[in-house]
């Protein structure tokens, strides 16, 4: 591996760091704000009410679960922002999911939030669920159900209970975690009515807090339970399923002896075998400071920057050996290691590079061209092969067009990309930096190719094209070949632009991550400087457990073969 | 908490068990044998189930009918309380089998404790002190007398899997052990099946000093210090104080917590007790662990006000230990005395039958606050088939005088008619100067001609 990247002062001068910088924390500023907003649930009055019961409002028991000085990485925190159900929100779709570390390993947490609307299941929640879930499937990681939940929110019921998605989905997936060997642990707070009784069921572990029950159907629907002053804990309580039905393992008296004894349980388990998988290296931060990502992207999207700038502050030591420099300029792909693990990085390059065939001619960057894709799909082939985790980072506004691209076949070289990364069995992690355009978006294994993680920065715009082209496209008719407005009646000239701005600012708002986020199209929005430790995470979470995925060791790795055969 | 606790013991402790069940609002279900039918301790339960004959083997003992109790009665929580099946791992692995929560150490723990070899093992690795002696079973007489010379004499043989005195030989010199050897094996193998037999250092003129340890399920222990049980005879003991006379604050204190760490590094969890036998020269040696709540428990509530049963429940329901040690106070001195049904001046032959008049102890007697633990009653018809004991006076003053004087004056204003019992005996003990002096040993009822 050799060095990458320059001192921040050698990329940019001060004046420009200084414009760029604001302009990143403009951004950044408002995604702090939108987590904040989410993680105060729906006020103060709430966690009041939770604590008033003896109880702890969710963050409070995502706290004491984590390992002191760890950090929490949330997922799908903005999902259902800016939603309205009869005048109520719910934040985080009324869950928090996210990955805790326990006792030295990674687990996927599962969470109502009780404080908003005593851990409802909201439109998207079981959607969100899943999506954890699914992680946790695809890296065998341990999960931890932390439940409160009063059942779904009724009068949103259609949008939750019947559909593919719908909240019996979460109880097949606890049912594929158990069939995969992945281990379950469910810690019950409080009420856990109806469906939601099944998913700490199928867990592995069941522990019931002293105010805790678990019934297919709550006091309120018994007949004649009022006549016999029936509480819902008397028909479900831990006095019931602890000892009666045997539905849970164990009681505890409370929330913070409750989270003790489910740490205690992942302490049980088998530990990562990330040290392992480091073959004697240790974990180092980058020689840059990743936190320089903040500043290190233009303020215009529209303008380039050398990616190898941004992969240096990712890789440890910034150390990064690049595989097939010499061809497909436009492309970025190579090996370092994050947190002393390998793993395997796609990138686009938006510099102007070197044409391949007309000598001394540059073409944009950003854009997948016939030698790009070639390279990437054998990279992205071979990191598959050899178990190396692969890092996509998405600036890219699509395909080349045009006759010399349908000329090239560049639809058959596409379609070998979206193969390769379809069959592909290694974790992927897509991070959308910038532009995630067209089938490009798609080629670089965007949403749809099942990464296990894709994290979108404040600036990414995520559309099947700019505003401005899809205006274009839609007013094609009345445009010439300069996409100028054809027509001379004044009136209808007017019509036209006036419809072309419209488009434009419906796209540009369909673009924004925050709606992406929202309808959970990126996993967690995250600023420039912290995908590093977002990425480390991951990546260690790739390499924690054993026995379900090839990880070859690096002497043996097919890359080495695609370095000989293109030299 | 449990909302229904089943109490599979009788007399005083069944009654004892109920008073901190109903404080803490919890249902309690107590099972009887048909000899015990009306007896006064049931009217404390919320339903009582008859679970069998007279014979404790088909009552009090009978695991199937008890299980089956507390199943009909919609229990969580099974409290053995001492004797019976208190220390039955299979009882306890049962319970939990079924759901039940039970209310003691769990089976593990109590397969390490309730053998002698293992126990002593486990804790000569956990760091406490024990006799020397063999590491298991020595397999024979030449074996015996080859350690012997090394740890010196006087030694004494014990049966393995055994207690009360059985298979127990003292010997002096290496003659006596080698007759003694097959004497003791054989002795065993009749009262134990087995004829397993290991030895150790004879400690003469010790104190029995025991340490209280509470124990959670997450690795907390703490202890709350000793009892001194050194008046007894045969191994029964008839009075426990504390604090012991013999131990110094810091020597409590170090030592107990050496204890209570050893107790949870074996993996125990809930109230138990470790014995000691503390020689004239002030070395403590381990004896034994009581898997159970220990008779003589009071005499550690008293002192430091914490209730033994509460925190037996509390920790089954998988609390922490509500207290740290350094929240842990000793005041004063008690003492409890054993009121056993049995003729003192007839080698404590038990004396059952019916109580004709009964005057409780009053709750003060000069500067003590006393308590009586007891379930007894003018009517009251002691029946022949279980444990002599019917009650326990226990006394708490300032200091060890005040609780003395307390013990006699409650003595005095107590009145029980009908049957004999070891009141007579204690008021001799009280009044005898070695036992007020302070300076007594486990030898002491014998020497002074109290031990029938």
């Amino acid at each position: 591996m050799e060095p990458i990247g320059r001192p921040r002062e050698r990329v940019l001068d001060n004046a420009a760091w200084a414009v760029r910088r604001a302009h990143a924390a403009g951004l950044n500023a408002r995604i702090h704000g939108l987590r904040a907003e989410v993680r105060a649930g729906w006020g103060p009055e709430y966690h009041a009410r939770v604590r008033d019961k003896g109880k702890l409002p969710t963050w409070d028991r995502l706290e004491r679960l984590r390992d002191p000085g760890s950090d929490v990485f949330p997922i799908g925190t903005l999902v259902n922002h800016g939603r309205d159900f009869g005048g109520r929100s719910s934040p985080g779709a009324g869950l928090v999911t996210a990955f805790v570390r326990v006792h030295g390993l990674w687990t996927v947490v599962i969470a109502n939030d009780n404080t908003v609307a005593s851990g409802a299941w909201w439109p998207r929640s079981p959607e969100k669920i899943q999506r954890a879930q699914e992680v946790a499937l695809a890296l065998r990681l341990p999960v931890v159900y932390l439940v409160d939940c009063s059942g779904l929110y009724l009068p949103e019921q259609s949008a939750t209970f019947p559909g593919r998605t719908g909240a019996g989905a979460i109880f097949r997936m606890n049912a594929l975690l158990s069939a995969n060997g992945v281990p379950q642990i469910a810690g019950v707070h409080g009420d856990c009515i109806a469906g939601g009784g099944y998913m700490p069921i199928i867990s592995d572990v069941v522990y019931m807090t002293e105010q805790a029950y678990m019934v297919i159907a709550g006091a309120a629907l018994i007949k004649g339970a009022k006549s016999q002053h029936l509480t819902s804990l008397d028909i479900g309580g831990p006095d019931v399923h602890v000892h009666l039905s045997r539905c849970a393992d164990h009681r505890v008296p409370d929330d913070e002896v409750l989270l003790r004894a489910i740490r205690a349980e992942v302490a049980k388990l088998p530990g990562s075998a990330a040290a392992f998988y480091r073959y004697g290296a240790d974990p180092a931060p980058p020689r840059l400071d990743p936190l320089e990502l903040d500043g290190l992207f233009p303020e215009d999207y529209r303008v380039a920057y050398d990616v190898r700038e941004v992969l240096a502050r990712l890789v440890d030591h910034s150390l990064f050996w690049e595989v097939l420099p010499g061809r497909g300029a436009e492309m970025v792909c190579g090996v370092g290691r994050v947190g002393g693990l390998y793993a395997g990085f796609v990138a686009n390059n938006p510099e102007l590079t070197e044409h391949p065939v007309e000598r001394g001619a540059k073409r944009p960057g950003g854009i997948l061209y016939r030698e790009g894709i070639a390279k990437i799909s054998q990279f992205s082939r071979a990191c598959n092969d050899d178990g190396i985790p692969l890092i996509w980072l998405q600036d890219i506004s699509g395909f080349d067009i045009g006759v010399e691209a349908e000329k090239q076949g560049l639809l058959g070289y596409g379609s070998g990309l979206i193969y390769t990364n379809s069959t592909n069995e290694v974790p992927m992690i897509t991070v959308l930096l910038r532009k995630a355009s067209g089938a490009g978006y798609y080629a670089m294994a965007g949403h749809p190719y099942r990464p296990v993680l894709q994290l979108a920065t404040p600036m990414a715009r995520l559309a099947v094209m700019e505003g401005r082209t899809l205006a274009i496209a839609a007013y094609r008719t009345k445009l010439d070949d300069e996409f100028r407005i054809a027509s001379s009646d004044e009136g209808e000239a007017e019509a036209v632009r006036r419809g072309m701005a419209e488009v434009e600012a419906r796209i540009s708002g369909d673009m924004d991550p925050v709606r992406a986020a929202s309808q959970m199209d990126v996993d967690e929005i995250v600023t420039p400087g912290e995908i590093r430790s977002w990425i480390e995470a991951a990546v260690e979470m790739a390499y924690q457990s054993t026995g379900y995925r090839r990880v070859k060791n690096p002497r043996i790795w097919s890359l080495h073969d695609l370095r000989i055969l293109s030299v | 908490m449990f909302r229904t606790l089943l109490i599979a013991n009788r007399g005083e402790i069944a009654l004892r068990i109920a008073r901190t069940a109903d404080r803490l609002g919890i249902r309690t279900v107590m099972v009887h044998s048909e000899a015990d039918t009306g007896a006064p301790w049931l009217d404390a339960a919320d339903r009582t189930v008859c679970v069998g004959p007279s014979k404790a083997s088909a009552s009090y003992l009978d695991l199937d009918a008890i299980l089956q109790a507390a199943e009909q009665s919609d229990c969580q929580a099974v409290h053995p309380g001492y004797g019976f099946l208190s220390e039955n791992p299979v009882f306890a692995a049962a319970c939990i089998q079924q759901g039940l929560a039970f209310v003691g150490p769990g089976p593990g723990a109590m397969l390490v404790t309730g053998n002698k070899i293992r126990a002593k093992r486990a804790m000569a690795e956990a760091g406490v002190p024990v006799i020397p002696g063999s590491d298991g079973a020595v397999h024979d007489a030449d074996e015996a007398a080859a350690l012997a010379d090394r740890i010196g004499y006087p030694v004494l043989l014990k049966a393995a899997a055994g207690g009360g005195g059985k298979g127990m030989r003292a010997c002096a010199e290496p003659t006596a052990l080698r007759a003694a050897f097959v004497e003791a094996a054989n002795e065993a193998d009749k009262a134990f099946g087995d004829p397993a037999l290991y030895l150790e250092r004879l400690i003469v003129g010790g104190r029995h000093v025991e340490f209280q340890v509470l124990c959670d399920a997450f690795g907390g222990a703490i202890h709350l210090g000793e009892r001194e049980c050194s008046v007894q005879r045969n191994h029964q003991k008839l009075v426990e104080e504390s604090p012991s006379p013999a131990l110094s604050p810091e020597e409590r204190s170090r030592f107990g917590e050496r204890v209570a760490r050893a107790m949870a590094a074996i993996g125990y969890c809930n109230a138990g007790t470790v014995e000691f036998l503390r020689a004239p020269d002030g070395e403590m040696y381990f004896m034994e662990v009581n898997a159970r709540l220990q008779v003589e428990h009071p005499v550690t509530e008293v002192r430091t006000g914490v209730d033994l049963v509460e925190m037996q429940l509390r920790i089954a329901a998988l609390e922490p230990l509500p207290l740290s040690q350094a929240n842990v106070r000793f005041e004063g001195h008690g003492i409890e005395l054993r009121i056993n049904a049995e003729d003192p001046d007839d080698g404590f032959r038990p004396d059952p039958g019916e109580i004709t008049a009964f005057r409780a102890p009053p709750p003060e007697a000069g500067t003590a606050r006393v308590r009586w633990d007891s379930a007894v009653r003018a009517g009251y018809r002691v029946p022949p088939y279980y444990d002599s004991l019917i009650g326990k006076l226990i006394v708490h003053a300032a200091d060890r005088e005040g609780a003395i004087a307390g013990a006699v004056a409650a003595l005095d204003r107590t009145d029980l008619q009908g049957i004999k019992t070891t009141i007579p005996l204690h008021r001799k003990v009280l009044a005898h100067e070695r036992f007020r002096s302070g300076q007594y040993d486990v030898g002491f009822l014998h020497a002074a001609g109290l031990a029938g």
